[in-house]
């Protein structure tokens, strides 16, 4: 789907199923949620094939640096997320299209915040994906 | 260990160019322990692979496999019989593996996915640093067990160069000047005297300077 949004999201902090948050509105309908027991469990390839399987932007919700209920997680997979915007880089990619949030257990506003700021971001973006997404377009409309 | 990393991914995707079906070969020795060629690595790369030809319009049947070693003839033979089934192999081995591949599978087109780096040990997860030149004439007995050839920029034998200052090389600050570790390290084990010691100028054909290195052993040979 045009558009579509992956969220990584950690046990600990996205304890309100998509489906409720979208019924409800409040995010895109584009967004699809990964559970993860840990984002410490995250491996780069999994964000690559993410946005090879059709996703325009990426983000992984965490918990917070101090509270982490693995104590490490979400800093194991900050660095992963950094890692995965550098291979972005070199695939002439906005590092933007991937992102790193840190959340409070048990907070659903975060992560409304974090979906609409991807939609928005990946809107404004000018780089090999946007010209892939076009091509593919002006191939289809032909 | 060898040490290796990935190389640049537009790199990668230039060698690519024209490929439709292709085999990543992981290595479990080296390159996995230094992660940059063992299963973990080869997934990765895969993704990254299908992600950059979706970009350009070009998809791509990727297989992924892991050898217990590329650098034995055994582990080679499931490649160079099914290996020509693929356009190409992306080996994420070390510069060894993808040379026995070619040497061995000759039906096989093998690219390299990595640079080698060196040879060196892994100071703590995620760095590593050079220890050895595989000079094939080691002098360690003589040095307190520092190597002057893998360590000292210039590669000296008989002491520090005039741009040592204050314990620290001038090529790059950052690094400790070797020869000042070597006479700290004597000192403290009471073997300054083997400084006195001249070292003869060495002979580097040993270092593969006189042609490939080859190494036999009658005891072992079939």
């Amino acid at each position: 789907m045009k558009g579509d949004i992956v969220g990584f999201c950690c046990n600990y902090t996205a304890n309100v199923p998509a489906e409720v948050l979208k019924e409800a509105g409040l995010v895109p309908e584009t967004l699809r949620i990964r559970r993860l027991p840990c984002t410490g469990k995250l491996e780069v390839a999994a964000i690559m094939d993410a946005l090879a399987d059709g996703a325009e932007g990426v983000f992984v919700a965490g918990c917070r640096v101090d509270e982490c209920h693995n104590l490490t997680g979400s800093q194991r997979a900050s660095k992963r997320v950094a890692y995965a915007k550098e291979m972005l880089k070199e695939l002439d990619l906005d590092p933007g299209r991937v992102e790193m949030i840190f959340v409070p257990r048990g907070e659903a506003g975060p992560i409304i915040q974090a979906a609409r700021e991807m939609k928005t971001r990946i809107a404004g973006m000018d780089d090999a994906m946007t010209r892939a997404l076009e091509s593919e377009g002006a191939e289809q409309s032909k | 260990m060898i040490i290796a990393e990935r190389k640049p991914l537009n790199e990668i995707l230039g060698m690519l160019s024209g490929v439709r079906k292709l085999l990543v070969l992981g290595c479990r020795g080296c390159v996995a322990v230094c992660s940059a060629g063992g299963d973990k690595e080869v997934g990765l790369m895969a993704a990254a692979i299908r992600l950059g030809r979706k970009l350009s319009g070009e998809p791509i049947e990727i297989h992924e496999d892991t050898l217990v070693r590329q650098c034995d003839p055994e582990y080679l033979e499931p490649l160079a019989e099914k290996g020509g089934d693929y356009d190409a192999v992306l080996s994420l081995a070390c510069g060894v593996g993808i040379n026995f591949i070619a040497d061995r599978c000759p039906g096989v087109r093998v690219l390299p996915g990595v640079n080698t780096s060196f040879y060196g040990a892994n100071l703590s997860s995620g760095e590593w640093k050079e220890m050895c030149a595989g000079c094939g004439a080691c002098v360690l007995h003589l040095t307190g067990g520092l190597c002057p050839v893998a360590r000292c920029a210039k590669s000296l034998s008989n002491g520090p160069c005039g741009g040592s200052q204050g314990g620290r090389c001038e090529i790059d600050p950052s690094v400790p000047c070797i020869w000042q570790q070597i006479h700290d390290r004597l000192k403290a084990l009471n073997q300054e005297e083997r400084l006195r010691e001249i070292m003869p100028v060495r002979d580097w054909t040993t270092a593969g300077h006189g042609g490939p290195r080859r190494r036999l052993r009658e005891d072992l040979l079939p």
